[in-house]
């Protein structure tokens, strides 16, 4: 599962389109896995896609609508009752599209664009978390698990990086239509040398806390702080197992210690701001 | 056609019966068209020079605009609505996507020809077979021909509202204006405009031959040169060539031009 982030006008959206032909480019090759891929209708019968705030025609029922892409796909209508209850569509199935909120609408394409479309090998999602509400969110996810378990490859864009950071295995971060950086969570943190926030609960025998201060202080990385009994120490993914081997050094300093990870819109904020600069 | 093609040109027929505005203003022809037919009744008029005129009077207005409402957002409809990338990401191509569309509508503008001109000769208005075919048949044409043109708008614009302003001021300049245009062009040059080019121009026009068409039939050559008509009806080769020139080209068109785009 790959996650396509940057600032609007990064080419995200671009890149997507590239791959399922919507977009020609003007120069450049596409290939997967080392070949390269005409676009033609037995590429786009590999791709399942799901564009960013689709609006579906007022005129008919989400069974309607279901049935067309159904057909389209060769997927057995049978199967489209069984897709709406999914997505959780199952008790308004006949209602016009129109009637349906923001939420449903979100659900209705997922449906559309992950259960029913002949389940694709790759599935190409922009921005599906918009406009989900909690319930959405969680179908979406689950959803996309099952997808990953089956081996299948899902490419998606988002600006809920704090969402997708524990689903997805790799973050491309896109500016200007190149990729800025890409890597899991952790090597993004580790690329844009966040600081992990570390605080440790001195005990009140002073002089081992005084100690253990002292070795840290001596050590000579990251920044420290001392505030009514709490240590507070800010150190990158680097120096992090190293301050954790000091404190061992010190076992009856700490009766406490909390460990506070850059968020991935901390990093995200970090690599752009560090390639501006 | 594949059946991607198939499939969507039915899902477009489901679609467009749906359709509020499509439906008002085909209710909307069956009524004026059985009321033209009541009244001829009602009023003994000679079935075939009376009523069948104001028939064709109505189907001349009403059934170009029915045309266009169905198509001008046949394209930029789903642009507007971001489902163009989506329905272009089946695996169908974009030249298929525009005839599936263009076909889809024209069964459902068909229907509502059939149910308009059906409820006219319910009411009383022409009837028999060969004055049923003679009616019916180059008025579905005379829609079909508003209804490719109504896809070209609807490949050539970016929003639906820019579509819909076009193909009202379309249906002006072709159904009401261009007809008083050339009847302007014959008086001012004073005979300096031959006869054949006014011709021309008016079998140019789906509507002008249209109309044309169907002075022959309800009121025939003889009448019409006795009245002082000139215009002649092109040869039936000429006829269909026409009417598939415009049946076809501007479709044709619309599915080039997205078939071209590079960015949708």
């Amino acid at each position: 599962m790959a996650l396509l982030a940057g600032p609007n006008g990064a080419g995200k959206t671009t890149l997507m389109k590239v791959i399922l032909g919507l977009v020609r480019p003007d120069s450049g090759s596409f290939e997967v896995d080392g070949a390269p891929v005409s676009i033609d209708k037995a590429w786009k019968r590999r791709i399942g896609y799901l564009p960013e705030a689709v609006t579906f025609s007022d005129n008919l029922s989400g069974l309607q609508l279901l049935r067309f892409f159904a057909r389209a796909r060769g997927v057995d209508s049978k199967r489209v009752d069984a897709v709406l209850g999914e997505v959780g569509l199952g008790r308004v199935r006949r209602r016009a599209v129109r009637s349906y909120s923001r939420g449903m609408r979100q659900r209705l394409g997922l449906g559309l664009g992950v259960a029913i479309l002949a389940k694709p090998e790759l599935l190409v999602l922009d921005e599906p978390t918009a406009g989900l509400d909690q319930e959405g969110l969680t179908l979406l996810w689950r959803v996309l698990a099952e997808w990953k378990e089956a081996g299948r490859l899902v490419l998606m864009s988002t600006h809920d990086l704090a969402l997708s950071e524990r689903r997805v295995d790799t973050i491309h971060v896109l500016r200007e239509g190149r990729v800025l950086v890409k890597g899991s969570a952790g090597e993004l943190r580790r690329k844009a040398g966040s600081t992990h926030r570390v605080w440790l609960d001195l005990v009140d025998s002073e002089a081992e806390a005084r100690r253990l201060h002292d070795a840290i202080r001596n050590w000579g990385k990251g920044s420290m702080s001392l505030d009514r009994g709490q240590l507070r120490v800010e150190v990158s993914a680097d120096e992090l197992l190293e301050l954790m081997r000091i404190q061992g050094d010190f076992p009856k300093a700490v009766c406490g210690l909390r460990v506070e990870e850059p968020t991935l819109d901390m990093v995200y904020e970090e690599l752009l701001g560090g390639e501006q600069r | 056609m594949s059946r991607v093609g198939l499939a969507l040109a039915l899902h477009e027929l489901s679609e467009r019966i749906r359709d509020r505005w499509v439906l008002v203003i085909s209710v909307l022809f069956a009524l004026l068209a059985s009321g033209v037919s009541l009244y001829g009744r009602i009023a003994q008029a000679d079935l075939e020079a009376l009523t069948g005129p104001s028939l064709v009077t109505l189907t001349a207005l009403l059934v170009p605009l029915v045309a266009l409402v169905l198509s001008h957002d046949a394209i930029v409809g789903e642009r507007d609505r971001n489902t163009l990338g989506l329905l272009l990401s089946l695996p169908v191509s974009r030249l298929e996507v525009v005839a599936a569309k263009y076909l889809g509508r024209s069964v459902a503008l068909t229907l509502a020809v059939v149910v308009g001109l059906g409820a006219a000769m319910g009411a009383g208005g022409p009837s028999g077979l060969r004055t049923l075919v003679a009616l019916m048949g180059p008025t579905i044409l005379l829609g079909l021909a508003f209804l490719s043109l109504g896809m070209l708008v609807s490949a050539c614009t970016r929003r639906q509202i820019t579509a819909t302003s076009i193909v009202v001021v379309t249906w002006f300049l072709l159904v009401f204006f261009y007809d008083l245009a050339l009847l302007g062009i014959l008086v001012i040059s004073d005979g300096a405009v031959s006869q054949q080019t006014i011709s021309s121009l008016v079998v140019a026009n789906p509507a002008g031959l249209y109309r044309l068409q169907m002075m022959q039939v309800f009121a025939g050559p003889e009448l019409l040169r006795s009245l002082g008509m000139t215009v002649a009806l092109p040869s039936p080769g000429t006829l269909g060539l026409l009417w598939t020139g415009w049946l076809v080209l501007p479709t044709a068109a619309s599915g080039i031009l997205l078939a071209r785009e590079k960015v949708i």
